[in-house]
Order: C-alpha cells, then sequence, then structure tokens
C-alpha cells in the first residue's frame, strides 16, 4: 500500500483573518484590526484566527480580459469581485462564460504558476 | 498656507516611443526645456532642489537612482536631488513635494521633473510592471490588471447610470480631437464615432480590451518626460526668471484601501473626493470656479467618474455632458484639452507633471490654435494613482 501522506498533498486554500479581540473578519491579512485595532502578528498569529474563504459568494460585478499581462497562454480570461456570506469581499477569477451580476457562484481554489515567482493559490468563482 | 508659489518654467518632449533613448536623457532634455523657458539655463545652480517622478525605471529600464543620473547630465552637482515614487500619480507627488519644499523654507526653486519609459519592454510585459502596484496576493497572484479593474469600474457604472459603450466612444472622439492638435501628444490623429462605434465594423477596429472597455477607453503605452520650475513668488530669486508665474493655487492628496474589493461601494472613488476637496478649500475655490480640467482617463470612464468626484458635474450625469459636447474645447467646461491620457499618452511616472505642464500652457495661453481654451482662469488637474488608491489633485491660477 502507498503512503500518501509521505508527499504532503496539500488542497489549495486561501485564508480569511479573525481578531480574537472582536471578532473582526478581514481579507487579505491586516497589520492592525480595522474595529478594534488590535495588532496582528504574522510569525506568532497571536489573538488571531484564520480560516478557509469558501462557499457561495454573490457575483458584485465582472470582466472579461483580452490583454493578459506575459505569463497567461490562454485567449482570455474573466474577473469578478464577489461577497462571500460573512460580508468579506475578494477579486478573483471566474469560472463561467456569460456571468450575470448577483449571480451566486460557489468558491474554489486552485494553484496558479503564470505569474513570476512561487506557485499561488487564486479564487476561481464558479 | 501664506507662501506664494508659482511655475516660471515648462518643458516637454512629444510623447510616444523613445524606448531608443536613455531614461535620464530624456528627463534632462524636458528639464532643459524648462531651464530655457523660465531663462535660467546659466544660472540653473541656483535651483534649490530636484525632484524626479518615476514609477518603474528599475523593472522597465533595469535604471535606478535616476535623479543622480539626470541632475549629473545637465551639470547641475551639487544640487540636491531625490526620485520620488507613487505609481502613476508619481508625477503629481513630485509637483507636491516641490511645493512643501518650498513652503516649509528649505528651497526658493524646485526643478520637478516626470520621466518613465516603458515600451523598451513588450506590452505584456508593461501590463505586467503596471500591475504589480496592485496587491501582490489578494490582485496580482490572481492575473488581475489594471485594465481588468477599469472594466469592472466601467460594467458598474454602465449598469448604475445607464452609460454606454458609445458614450465611452464620444470621450475618446474628444480626446483624440484635442490630441491631433497638441504637438506633445503620442497620438496625433483624430478619430470617427462611425469608425469606432456606429459602423459595422467598429467592433474590429475597436476591440475589446477588459470588456466593457474597448481599445479607445484606454490610453496607450507610452514614454514621455516634461518637467516644470517652481519658485517662490516672493524670494529675491523670483526676479531670475523671465515669465510670469502661474500660481499653484491649491494641491490635495489622499489614500484608499489598497485592495479595490475593500471598498464599501466599488463605484466611489473616495481619494478623488478628498483630494479634490483639499485642493478647492486650499485654494478657496469651488468647482464652479474651475475653467478647464486635465482629468486621469487612463480608461475613459475614468474621465467621467473623476469628473463627479471633484464636483464638475453631478454623479452620474458626466457622461450626459459629454453628448452634449460640453467637455470639447468650446463647450462649458473643458476637460482633458490636451487629449488626456487617452490621447496624449500615458508614461506613468511622468503623467502628473505632464498635467500641470497643460495648466501652465492654458493659462499662459500657449496652446495651440483650435485647443487653446478661451480665457480660463483656473486649471485642475487630478492624477490617479493605482486603481484610485492614492491620488493628488492641484489647481494653478491666472493672476
Amino acid at each position: 500500500m502507498i503512503d500518501f501522506s509521505m508527499y504532503d498533498v496539500k488542497v489549495p486554500e486561501i485564508k480569511g483573518y479573525r481578531c480574537q479581540t472582536c471578532g473582526t473578519v478581514h481579507y487579505p491579512a491586516p497589520m492592525i484590526c480595522s474595529k478594534c485595532s488590535t495588532r496582528r502578528d504574522p510569525v506568532t498569529g497571536r489573538k488571531w484566527e484564520t480560516f478557509n474563504l469558501e462557499g457561495p459568494v454573490t457575483l458584485l460585478t465582472w470582466t472579461r480580459v483580452w490583454n493578459l499581462p506575459e505569463g497567461y497562454n490562454v485567449k482570455y480570461l474573466l474577473f469578478g469581485i464577489v461577497e462571500f456570506g460573512n460580508g468579506l469581499r475578494a477579486s478573483g477569477r471566474l469560472g463561467v462564460e456569460n456571468p450575470v451580476i448577483g449571480m451566486t457562484l460557489n468558491t474554489r481554489v486552485e494553484e496558479s504558476d503564470e505569474r513570476p515567482g512561487k506557485p499561488v493559490n487564486v479564487f476561481v468563482f464558479e | 498656507m501664506s507662501a506664494r508659489i508659482g511655475i516660471v518654467g515648462i518643458g516637454h518632449i512629444r510623447f510616444g516611443n523613445s524606448s531608443e533613448y536613455d531614461l535620464a536623457d530624456i528627463m534632462a532634455y524636458a528639464a532643459t526645456d524648462a531651464l530655457i523657458d523660465a531663462g535660467i539655463l546659466e544660472q540653473r545652480r541656483e535651483v534649490d532642489q530636484v525632484f524626479v517622478a518615476n514609477m518603474a525605471s528599475g523593472l522597465f529600464c533595469h535604471q535606478s537612482s535616476v535623479a543622480s543620473s539626470m541632475v549629473s547630465k545637465l551639470d547641475m552637482e551639487p544640487v540636491p536631488a531625490e526620485t520620488v515614487e507613487n505609481g502613476p500619480a508619481s508625477g503629481a507627488s513630485a509637483v507636491k513635494l516641490g511645493y512643501m519644499a518650498i513652503a516649509s523654507g528649505m528651497a526658493d526653486v524646485v526643478l520637478v521633473v516626470g520621466g518613465e519609459i516603458m515600451r523598451k519592454v513588450s506590452g505584456w510585459e508593461a501590463t505586467d510592471v503596471v500591475a504589480t502596484m496592485l496587491h501582490p496576493e489578494a490582485e496580482y497572484a490572481m492575473g488581475l490588471t489594471l485594465p481588468s479593474f477599469g472594466g469592472m469600474f466601467a460594467r458598474l457604472y454602465m449598469d448604475k447610470y445607464g452609460c454606454t459603450e458609445r458614450d465611452l466612444a464620444l470621450i475618446a472622439v474628444k480626446d483624440h480631437d484635442n490630441g491631433a492638435l497638441n504637438k506633445y501628444a503620442h497620438v496625433q490623429a483624430a478619430c470617427t464615432i462611425e469608425a469606432i462605434a456606429d459602423s459595422e465594423t467598429a467592433g474590429v477596429v475597436n476591440n475589446y480590451i477588459a470588456e466593457p472597455l474597448r481599445i479607445y477607453s484606454t490610453c496607450p503605452v507610452t514614454d514621455g518626460s516634461c518637467a516644470l520650475l517652481l519658485v517662490n513668488m516672493d524670494s529675491p530669486k523670483a526676479k531670475l526668471f523671465k515669465k510670469k508665474p502661474v500660481r499653484i493655487a491649491g494641491i490635495g492628496s489622499a489614500t484608499d484601501t489598497h485592495c479595490v474589493h475593500n471598498r464599501k461601494d466599488p463605484l466611489r472613488l473616495d481619494a478623488v473626493r478628498i483630494a479634490g476637496a483639499k485642493a478647492y478649500k486650499m485654494a478657496g475655490l469651488n468647482p464652479g470656479d474651475i475653467s478647464f480640467a486635465e482629468l486621469h482617463d487612463a480608461f475613459t470612464v475614468l474621465e467621467l467618474a473623476i469628473s463627479e468626484e471633484i464636483g464638475l458635474f453631478e454623479r452620474g450625469k458626466a457622461y450626459l455632458a459629454v453628448r452634449k459636447g460640453e467637455t470639447t474645447i468650446k463647450g462649458r467646461l473643458p476637460i482633458n484639452p490636451s487629449g488626456g491620457l487617452k490621447a496624449k499618452g500615458h508614461p506613468v511616472g511622468a503623467t502628473g507633471v505632464s498635467q500641470v505642464v497643460e495648466l501652465v500652457r492654458q493659462l499662459r495661453g500657449e496652446a495651440e490654435e483650435g485647443r487653446q481654451v478661451k480665457d480660463p482662469k483656473y486649471g485642475m488637474s487630478v492624477n490617479f494613482g493605482g486603481f484610485g488608491n492614492n491620488v493628488v489633485a492641484i489647481i494653478c491660477a491666472k493672476d
């Protein structure tokens, strides 16, 4: 039997940040809580907790981009700004061909290596 | 603010493709023009401070410390010189810092130079370099670019206010009409509404960049440089200059969230509104006093939104003024008489300086025939950094 755990295979994820002092949620990571000014230490994470940004979102606006920057070998990509159920918003790619403002989409996170540097995790709302 | 600070010299190369040249060379060329215009070429060491506006010479040209390089080319050592970087608002930030240096008493004469060479790299690479101003994890990594945000903003604006793609094309036609007459513009060619919006082939000529924005809704990739000479109008050095100063009446700047998605209303450009309000307050003016404006139309929809945020038009109504021709040279309130970023071009670090050069040319009455605003008293510029996260507004006056 092969033990896959030794390969450290991780499911891509993107984190939101919750201030444990007042409960305010943030994305991306802040240095100071916007509500109670609690400091976030990026090394220890003390007084803060993280959670996966996932689940259904509402599409606020979108575009189809035809002049992609260096590294992208597709004809176009769709992008949008969405709102999660907890009120947090995010920008990311869209996995639907004919988006409509106000539609509900689901969140998926995938690894992208198009841009320079190490691969990064990106949102795909579909 | 008690200091009276004016502009006594301007310089500007023709924007376009300078990729065969050295960045410090084109900056020094425009600076020399400004020194000649002010009549102090031989006395150039009377300049107390040099600020050089540049966004990304390291990425576009593999070159850093351009302020030191430019000062040396001008044989101006030991005049102090620093580079100012504030994304696409670097130019207006350098003007602001020049003003502050004089107002503080540390300088009486300041040379402000803006320059960028973007075309040493491919268009793909340039789009990527400009996108590095976005949030590295939450925006840039996703593949987003500045046109992406322009497209998403335009969709919301059009959805909410009823503005159409044809309305955006009308702005391009107006800007190209002005740019065609501007000897410094990158694109000195008019275009017709038939060619870019009304004809059956318009979609081919004017294809999508970031829907609903098309090529003619978007500024070109441009190289260029320009310069201004600022003086304390009450200092003894003011007597050195042959031209009557155009006074800087007001400057305001403000920031907004780095991530566009974190704005409560993604259609509001708070930094523009606040920067404009500060500039009006400092100048003791209201939007109704402004004779013409140079606004940061990197995407034509921004000309509409910025003009509304600074109070020149009611929110959501600027496109109706465009339809009526109110923003043309002969209209009630000319906007972007230079051709704007759309036709004059947008060498990112230079743009804010170039906008103020245009204010000075118009207020002096030195613009080319056909694009001179009639008897202007106050001109206003808005230089827009990031996607509206760092904005500088400037008002100049003909006293």
